[in-house]
């Protein structure tokens, strides 16, 4: 035992436990081990984390420009005018239309493919069940580029896939990418076929976890499938449901690989998305305007996922 | 004594040096500057080199000509890919790590010369046999900051086989005459489009600008980007009527299957650059080499021009070895060298006299391409240009796709050109 640990306790201090000061000291060791150990973590996430954070937040107030990142500091602080001018631009209000548009279509979609999904593989044919989670959750784990470069194949107008087979039974496919009204669908069609997987396995997990006396005993009430499904499953698989609709919400609201990849915003700026919208103008070199936008998708995706709690936590 | 003097005035200048080198205006605006002299003598040292695609592959093959001239010199060729290229020399610019030197996209000198990354042009490497428009795209404010190292230029592309069919034994020079032969291509050749014409988007100005330019355009006139002119006006009703009349495919697909379209003679013209030559060749097998042409831009009322790309070779002003770094510049741009570099790559020469080597003169397509280049022109250097022209080819492609009026989207192009501002 050293000094450090437990000192002999002056005379007169003696209103405190035997043991208070030595489980004092402890603590401080501890907190101290604590730090320590916390410190790698925290070091880098000041660096570069926090840091950026705050960083791009200041330059969403000045006019900075990809120049001016060598000298910092003379930059002109212009308060609120990236946000005012984000507002007022039309290619980023654009943007933002196109965005709603994905999330409010494409996430139902997808919930909804991937719920179907996992009801599926959780009722279906035990024997193939895991053969079909695999081939549905190999899409999660392709690289998004690779998907998108064989989705745009696929897409061609002429020699495209879904054209050919399209044209077998007689429909004159359209131009999927490059008409205005269908380049969003086919965006949304294809995230839909990539993402579900996630939702499928996180809902199957759900699924095995509601407990089949209930069900049994529904049945035995003379429930029918979709009774049961519709009051028993549904209401145990909330906060699975939240989980997974919060999830799929906020990547939906970021969405870039597909535009970027697939259609380059076009045609007719049908498909730009507010993250590719923030990543031609950091492009540009327009740091401050990019920066600002960004905190507007940040605040975006806390206002709707602040929006999804309410929706789906009442009722409890 | 004597010594305070100049003491005083290397204080001076170096502080004045300082303050413009810190200032924001640090875009080379203003007087043309030249570089110091290189030296005379063999290169010593290691110099990085960057290049882009292709380029970046073959260019360790051709360095070596460059060490075996100069036994004390070594040139370190890093190969970048070109979609990763942009960002990744403006993070070195910003962190001061660039490379001695590099290959520059003609697109890009304004940006970079602006964040006050290059070396000025040595005063006593000679810039006069460049075709002048490949030598434009090296200056930004009046300075030259580089030499053009290849370069291309758009043409017609026409089947010689189906315009017989159509009545043309060669390409039209006029305005009405190529809209007539692409409707000729439709009516009597059996041809679904009579012109494959981008409808907009990304690089579509490259295609319209030649014939803004036939009609003497000037993009960047009194130091601001002027788009909203008569000429550039008449171009894009030009542009526009070969959609509205059904000449060209307003719903081209967003992916362009040029190559299998002219084969095929669905679309027997285009207008693209020299790369296309064997790409069509590659598709249309043996043979195919004699039933196509390449012509030069239709006149407008101030002659034929194009457009001139391709890249620049530019010296840094970080390099620790300058002198040798310039020194690899001018062998890569010496006749000779560029000669041989046409034979390993197919780059076209942007040193005029290197045209005279048999591999290039002797051949007809590259003749057109030759005479076009010396009347072709280089978009304006400004920094904001990218930006600008963003915004040029999102408004085209309301005009082709749409039938937006062509007036209303140049004065919207105006607009936003006049807020983003040139940059400097």
């Amino acid at each position: 035992m050293t000094t450090t640990t437990a000192p002999p306790a002056p005379a007169g201090e003696s209103t405190a436990p035997g043991g208070g000061r030595r489980t004092r000291a402890a603590a401080r060791r501890e907190g101290r081990a604590a730090w320590i150990l916390a410190l790698p973590f925290s070091l880098l996430f000041l660096a570069f984390t926090a840091w950026p954070v705050l960083q791009s937040l200041f330059m969403s107030i000045t006019d900075t420009r990809s120049r001016d990142l060598r000298t910092p500091f003379a930059v002109d602080v212009t308060g609120f005018e990236n946000y005012a001018k984000a507002l007022s631009d039309p290619l980023f209000l654009q943007s933002m239309r196109n965005t709603a548009y994905f999330v409010l279509v494409g996430v139902p979609l997808t919930l909804t493919v991937a719920l179907a999904a996992a009801v599926a593989l959780d009722r279906g044919i035990h024997r193939l069940r895991s053969v079909f989670r695999l081939g549905f959750y190999t899409p999660v784990i392709t690289s998004i580029v690779a998907v998108a470069v064989v989705w745009r194949f696929l897409l061609q107008t002429d020699a495209g896939l879904v054209n050919t087979v399209l044209g077998w039974v007689g429909i004159d496919g359209p131009n999927w990418l490059g008409d205005p009204t269908w380049s969003m669908p086919s965006l949304i069609l294809m995230a839909t076929w990539r993402n579900f997987g996630t939702g499928m396995i996180i809902f199957l997990a759900g699924l095995q976890a509601v407990p089949w006396h209930l069900h049994e005993a529904a049945a035995i009430d003379g429930a029918s499938a979709w009774q049961r499904f519709r009051h028993i499953t549904l209401p145990l698989m909330r906060p699975t449901i939240l989980f997974v609709s919060v999830t799929t919400g906020i990547g939906y609201l970021q969405f870039f690989e597909e535009p970027f990849v697939m259609t380059n915003g076009g045609p007719l700026n049908s498909t730009i998305s507010m993250s590719m919208y923030t990543y031609k103008q950091f492009g540009f070199g327009n740091y401050g305007y990019a920066a600002a936008i960004s905190y507007i998708i940040f605040v975006l995706v806390a206002v709707v996922t602040a929006i999804q709690f309410r929706l789906l936590r009442e009722e409890r | 004594m004597r010594r305070r003097p100049t003491t005083a005035l290397v204080i001076v200048a170096t502080a004045a040096l300082a303050v413009s080198a810190c200032g924001r205006n640090e875009s080379g605006a203003g007087a043309a500057t030249t570089g110091t002299d290189v030296t005379s003598g063999q290169a010593t040292g290691t110099i990085t080199v960057w290049a882009m695609g292709a380029e970046g592959e073959k260019l360790p093959e051709l360095a070596k000509d460059f060490e075996a001239q100069n036994p004390g010199a070594k040139v370190d060729v890093t190969a970048i890919p070109w979609d990763a290229a942009h960002d990744k020399f403006t993070t070195a610019i910003t962190a001061n790590s660039t490379p001695d030197a590099a290959m520059v996209g003609t697109t890009w000198m304004g940006e970079f010369a602006g964040l006050g990354a290059l070396d000025p042009l040595p005063g006593n490497i000679d810039s006069a046999g460049f075709f002048p428009g490949a030598q434009e795209t090296t200056k930004v404010g009046g300075t030259s900051y580089g030499i053009p190292w290849y370069v291309e230029t758009r043409l017609v592309y026409y089947r010689t086989d189906l315009a017989k069919k159509a009545g043309y034994t060669e390409a039209p020079t006029t305005w009405e005459g190529l809209k007539e032969m692409a409707k000729a291509m439709q009516d009597k050749a059996g041809a679904k489009w009579g012109i494959g014409l981008q409808a907009g988007g990304t690089g579509s100005w490259q295609t319209v600008m030649p014939f803004a330019w036939g009609e003497g355009a000037a993009l960047d006139a009194d130091g601001r980007y002027s788009f909203d002119t008569p000429q550039l006006l008449k171009a894009v009703q030009y542009y526009q009527s070969f959609f509205t009349d059904g000449i060209s495919d307003k719903a081209a697909p967003a992916q362009p299957t040029t190559e299998p379209d002219f084969v095929s003679g669905k679309v027997p013209m285009f207008i693209s650059g020299p790369w296309m030559m064997s790409a069509v060749e590659k598709v249309g097998g043996e043979g195919f080499k004699d039933k196509y042409a390449v012509a030069k831009i239709p006149a407008g009322s101030a002659g034929s021009s194009s457009f001139v790309g391709g890249s620049d070779f530019v010296v840094f002003k970080n390099s620790k070895q300058r002198d040798t770094a310039w020194k690899f510049v001018q062998f890569l741009a010496d006749p000779k060298t560029q000669a041989k570099w046409y034979g390993m790559s197919t780059d076209l020469p942007s040193v005029q006299s290197a045209w005279d080597d048999s591999a290039l003169s002797g051949d007809d397509k590259l003749a057109v391409f030759g005479d076009q280049l010396t009347t072709a022109k280089a978009p304006p250097s400004f920094p904001t240009w990218e930006q600008v022209v963003a915004s040029f080819d999102s408004e085209l492609e309301k005009v082709t796709k749409t039938g937006a009026d062509p007036a209303a989207a140049l004065k919207t192009v105006q607009q936003q050109a006049d807020s983003i501002g040139t940059g400097q």
